[in-house]
């Protein structure tokens, strides 16, 4: 019975009823579709942040984080790689890798960069530089004196392929190293920064150059499943001793994703909060209107005998028509919006430089989190009964005889 | 690929013999490691006044020098005041620097290596690397000319493959007399970056030489740095304490 009662009751001013549920759909919308915007910047993130030279897991010299110079490398990699090779689960990948800060000059300019030494076969199925080269070709293993650089760093440089670049850095015994390598391939990364960043060589010519030997900074470990980084973290801890060695994973290693992923998360339901209060109200005047427009009415079912309770079930069903009717609409078209954006995203890059130093990427995908959906329907549907309680008891209130004076 | 190399290297001998004969071709290695070690003589002594100009101001700095072989040299700078006492060392390829201000000696890292020195347009590697036009290029006469009546050798020299210089190509002008009157650096588009010229060559301490010397930007007319030597000793050796860290501190003991 209230059911249909509800029903007609709220087709009875089809204008008013479609203006609140519109308001009820762009809010639902606006809650789903921003969420899944926020979501993608944050998921996006975590994926730069790990495909940056980060994995999972990493394996560092202990001190090597705080200090990141020479003398903080691993010089015995044989321990890490046993252990490493007997701890991790078969389809786990890892690499090592030298990583030094050094600078890079040709005739005309010279600048900071991070040399990273790779083992060109296993890293390109780690981090994003396997796919990035744009122009000329992935290092081999056996290229002495190739090099790859950012393309923001080629134009920084006003360098192309094939030409020439110094580094110079420290080596093991204090002195300076310094070797010559052409350019034989130029990268795009997702951030222009990590562009002007990194430059590649193989392991062997870092190796070479810096005096190291065998010596390597760091071990990088990406899991099948990150899920697993903590307990498989744990286990390499109780192998390699915290006194020469620390392990670490992604969380303690991009300390400043790790900040913001939890920031975004209030961030969200905080704005989940602020749309259903603006809506909120929109709802409460809706339904008070609807309810002081049918005073006579309402004092007409109570003089027929309706308990007070009844009517408020009766108020609250037309309530809960119009917020079912706007959530349902409200979610499709959100969905809609999230598909249609997710195969070209959002393209930022007129305002990447800003969002860069927030460490975003330059197109944004968004990204549906089951949880957020959730959430955000239930904030509505349960707020908004909740808010039109009070038209409700109000419409209770009226007694026959205060309703029959009314007119 | 082998036989067209060997004809190529055939060719450029030959061209070379037409053009400077083939007594040159054998020596022209000797002649730029002869100029070297002429200009830079076995030790010296020598105070000179380093003007830097820029478009907007200039400033001269008096600098003593004391040089030892190809390895060693001390700069320090006793004018004007303020900057009195700062001082350089260098030994090999290693450099420090030494701050009276803060009364402390700072090795230079390598990412200094490439910043000016004393905010001239040399480069703390045109010091530290001086020796890198004998070991890491490969020499050729490409031409000759006549200064003051005397023959002058342009050489090209090409860095050595793999060689970490940055330079795409040096050009110097050599006088048979073993003066050097230019050096020029180009990038890899051989396009010029900056050259150093010699001038006023007279006798000083029993020996001709430039007692001029200008570091000059290209495409930068009002930017260069000048060096002008006030006294110039030439000596057999020179004590080899007087290039430790401590005689950085307490230069001219």
């Amino acid at each position: 019975m209230y059911l249909q009662l509800g029903w007609r009751n709220i087709w009875r001013n089809p204008r008013r009823t479609i203006v609140i549920m519109t308001a009820v759909i762009i809010g639902v919308w606006a809650m789903i579709f921003l969420g899944a915007l926020m979501r993608g910047i944050s998921e996006q993130m975590v994926r730069n942040g790990i495909t940056t030279l980060t994995g999972h897991i990493q394996v560092h010299h202990a001190g090597f984080r705080e200090d990141p110079i020479i003398e903080n490398s691993i010089d015995k990699p044989e321990v890490v790689k046993a252990a490493l090779s007997r701890i991790l689960p078969p389809d786990t990948r890892w690499t090592t890798r030298v990583r030094v800060d050094a600078i890079a000059n040709n005739a005309r300019h010279s600048g900071g960069v991070t040399l990273v030494g790779i083992n060109p076969e296993r890293e390109a199925r780690i981090s994003f530089i396997g796919q990035a080269v744009t122009e000329g070709a992935y290092l081999k293993a056996d290229d002495k004196y190739g090099i790859i650089i950012g393309k923001a760093l080629a134009d920084k440089f006003d360098t192309k392929l094939g030409r020439k670049l110094v580094l110079m850095s420290q080596d093991t015994k204090g002195g300076i190293a310094s070797r010559a390598f052409r350019i034989t391939g130029i990268f795009r990364a997702e951030m222009e920064a990590t562009e002007k960043q990194f430059v590649f060589v193989t392991i062997a010519s870092a190796q070479k150059m810096l005096k190291l030997g065998d010596g390597i900074s760091e071990a990088s470990i990406l899991l099948a499943d990150y899920k697993d980084a903590d307990r498989i973290a744990d286990s390499l801890k109780g192998v390699l001793s915290s006194a020469s060695y620390d392990v670490q994973t992604w969380r303690e290693l991009l300390p400043f994703v790790t900040a913001v992923l939890k920031m975004y998360d209030w961030f969200i339901y905080l704005w989940f909060l602020v749309i259903f209060i603006a809506m909120g109200f929109g709802i409460v005047n809706t339904i008070l209107m609807a309810v002081f427009e049918r005073i006579r009415e309402f004092g007409l079912l109570k003089a027929l005998g309706m308990k007070p309770w009844w009517i408020v079930k009766e108020v609250l069903t037309e309530s809960f028509f119009l917020l079912i009717l706007g959530m349902v609409a409200g979610n499709v078209l959100g969905f809609m919006s999230v598909f249609a954006l997710a195969g070209t995203g959002i393209d930022l890059s007129a305002l990447s430089e800003g969002l860069e130093f927030a460490g975003m990427s330059r197109i944004i995908y968004p990204v549906i989190v089951v949880k957020d959906i959730v959430a955000a329907n239930l904030v509505v549907l349960v707020l908004g009964l909740l808010v039109s309680a009070y038209p409700a008891v109000k419409a209770a209130r009226f007694t026959p005889v205060k309703a029959m004076a009314h007119t | 690929m082998r036989k067209k190399s060997i004809i190529i290297f055939w060719l450029s001998v030959v061209v070379s013999a037409i053009l400077c004969g083939p007594l040159y071709a054998v020596e022209v290695e000797t002649l730029v490691r002869d100029a070297v070690n002429y200009y830079r003589g076995n030790a010296s002594f020598s105070v000179v006044d380093m003007t830097i100009h820029r478009p907007g101001w200039e400033r001269t700095l008096t600098i003593k020098a004391w040089t030892r072989g190809e390895k060693d040299s001390l700069f320090t700078i006793i004018a004007p005041p303020k900057d009195n006492g700062n001082g350089t060392l260098k030994k090999g390829e290693e450099m420090w620097i030494f701050n009276p201000k803060v009364n402390r000696v700072i090795k230079l890292p390598p990412s200094m290596m490439s910043q000016s020195w004393m905010g001239s347009d040399f480069s703390n590697n045109d010091l530290a690397k001086s020796d890198s036009i004998i070991d890491n290029y490969t020499h050729k006469i490409t031409g000759t000319e006549t200064h003051d009546g005397k023959k002058v050798f342009v050489i090209t020299s090409m860095p050595k493959p793999d060689a970490p210089v940055v330079w795409g190509m040096q050009k110097l002008r050599v006088r048979e007399d073993l003066i050097f009157l230019s050096q020029k650096f180009y990038d890899e588009d051989l396009l010029l970056v900056k050259a150093m010229t010699g001038t006023e060559i007279q006798i000083i301490d029993g020996k001709l030489f430039p007692r001029v010397w200008k570091m000059q930007k290209a495409d930068k007319e009002d930017e260069y740095t000048m060096l002008e030597y006030r006294e110039l000793l030439f000596k057999e050796n020179l004590p080899g304490d007087l290039f430790t860290l401590s005689s950085l501190k307490n230069p001219g003991r």
